[in-house]
């Protein structure tokens, strides 16, 4: 099955919110459970990015790529980059996989690579 | 709403510091309380953003203040990430404004030197967003970098202007015997001789290791009074004449515009309106300058420069402890250090030694009003202050 990263649509106004929120920032609609969960595309371009170099322990790597996605609903997201001579405004494609090794864990979310 | 005035400093020096956090906390109280001649308080806000993490112990408030013997003074420990020291702050101005309490002992206090640089990094980390930012490796010196990177495309700042920033602060640091860092820098040594990025390697790039604050231990206090115990107390009468705060969206890709900080413009104006004053009457300002880019872009976002031209004003010297705008007169976080608890108290101690004229060689001359940003989070949390000297 292919994973996904999901972003939450108000019932009311429709407004698409990531990450998850409890009232819709828009119409502020409060009621419990009002919001459709819509996969987010994985399809956007580089806004930025960055090479971290000093890292958790959790992280085996020297140097970890980072950066900022606008997807093409327009939703922005955080990810990590595995391109190794990024540029501004590159198109680049997500895929959904581990990003992260806790204790009892493993966490998934989006790596970008180049379009 | 009643007036509220600081009638007594205290501070450690911002180090590696190898005695408990609670006495750290206590160090600088006690400084606090002898400067303002007073033994008793009724009440204590600790501000602090990782004892229960870091230093395996909650409860913080309950621990400084027995410490004190200042039972059965009521007491609360305050943790607003970054911007705890500021935000606690603001808990004792409202405490005394309202007329609750007579005297208040502000202490912001960290001690982040007893777990490994990686695991610091790590513990400020887990302000970021648990799903969306914190489970990729997203840390500040990562937020910071990604920051940067737009601030360079959009406005023309280089790694020159970056570098300007960590030069003069550390410089300036080097005037302040409390501050962390007492190593003098030069562009050549960080930026343009060969040896260069040797001395300055990368942390997330672009940012190097002098564009970041140290890691320090440190503690910061202040005693606030009504002003009848202020007049009493025959100390400088330096008031608090506005505070504001704002919050922004936790993770930092929701915001429009990614190199806007709106906390920090609308924590400015909030400030400036209880105040009623403006930019232009400020003499001093200590910045959150936790990494080279945000005393350039917090530097803009208060109203001292025009968006977008921070930079500029830096390159013409504006900012020295003689131009214009005087910024970081103390080192700032840069120079002076981080304990993060601690920071935005510790800002504010520089604006009272400034307002009372007792900043020796980094004194800026005439100062009579300052300004404090305390930017907590990625700027999603941030407290500006605004001080004005009476006497």
């Amino acid at each position: 099955m292919e994973r996904e990263v999901n972003a939450y649509k108000c019932r009311k106004c429709g407004t698409l919110h990531y990450p998850f929120r409890m009232v819709c920032k828009n119409c502020r609609a409060n009621d419990y459970f009002e919001f459709d969960i819509e996969p987010l595309p994985k399809r956007g371009k580089l806004l930025t990015f960055t090479f971290i170099h000093n890292l958790p322990a959790q992280f085996e790597v020297a140097r970890l790529g980072l950066g900022i996605v606008e997807l093409e609903n327009g939703i922005r997201v955080t990810g990590q980059v595995d391109i190794e001579d990024p540029t501004l405004g590159m198109d680049v494609v997500g895929n959904v996989e581990v990003v992260r090794h806790d204790t009892y864990d493993d966490r998934y979310g989006f790596v970008f690579r180049a379009a | 709403m009643r007036d509220v005035y600081i009638i007594g400093i205290g501070i450690t020096t911002f180090t590696r510091l190898e005695y408990p956090l609670s006495e750290i906390a206590a160090y600088a109280s006690m400084g606090a309380l002898k400067d303002a001649g007073v033994t008793d308080v009724d009440y204590v806000l600790v501000a602090n953003m990782g004892s229960a993490r870091i230093n395996n112990q909650s409860a913080l408030a309950s621990a400084v203040v027995d410490t004190l013997s200042l039972t059965p003074a009521g007491a609360v420990r305050i943790e607003n990430g970054p911007a705890s020291g500021a935000s606690a702050i603001k808990e004792g101005f409202m405490a005394v404004a309202s007329g609750m309490h007579d005297t208040v002992l502000v202490v912001g206090a960290e001690r982040m030197r007893e777990v490994n640089n990686l695991e610091a990094t790590d513990f400020v980390a887990t302000l970021t967003h648990p799903m969306a930012e914190y489970i990729y490796g997203v840390t500040l010196p990562g937020h910071a970098a990604m920051f940067t990177r737009l601030y360079m495309e959009k406005y023309g700042v280089t790694e020159r202007h970056l570098a300007m920033v960590g030069v003069k602060n550390q410089n300036n640091a080097m005037l302040n015997k409390d501050a962390h860092l007492h190593q003098k820098i030069t562009m050549d040594g960080i930026l343009d001789s060969p040896e260069a990025f040797t001395n300055n390697p990368w942390v997330a790039e672009p940012i190097r290791f002098f564009d970041c604050c140290p890691v320090s231990d440190g503690g910061a206090a202040l005693i606030l009074a009504s002003k009848e115990v202020a007049e009493a107390s025959g100390k400088p009468m330096i008031r608090i004449t506005g505070i504001g705060q704002a919050t922004d969206t936790l993770a930092v890709h929701e915001r429009p515009e990614p190199t806007d900080l709106m906390a920090v413009r609308i924590a400015a104006q909030r400030a400036y309106e209880m105040a009623g004053i403006t930019a232009a009457d400020i003499d001093v300002a200590e910045l959150h300058d936790a990494f080279t880019i945000l005393e350039i872009a917090e530097s803009e976002e208060v109203g001292f420069f025009e968006k977008g031209t921070g930079h500029l004003a830096l390159e013409r010297g504006e900012t020295a402890i003689d131009g214009k705008m005087p910024i970081n007169p103390s080192g700032g976080l840069k120079g002076k250090g981080h304990p993060v608890g601690a920071t935005g108290v510790a800002q504010v101690h520089e604006i009272v030694v400034q307002l009372r004229g007792d900043a020796g060689e980094r004194q800026v001359k005439d100062a009579r009003t300052g300004l404090a940003c305390n930017f907590g989070g990625f700027g999603n949390n941030v407290v500006v202050s605004t001080y004005a000297r009476e006497d």
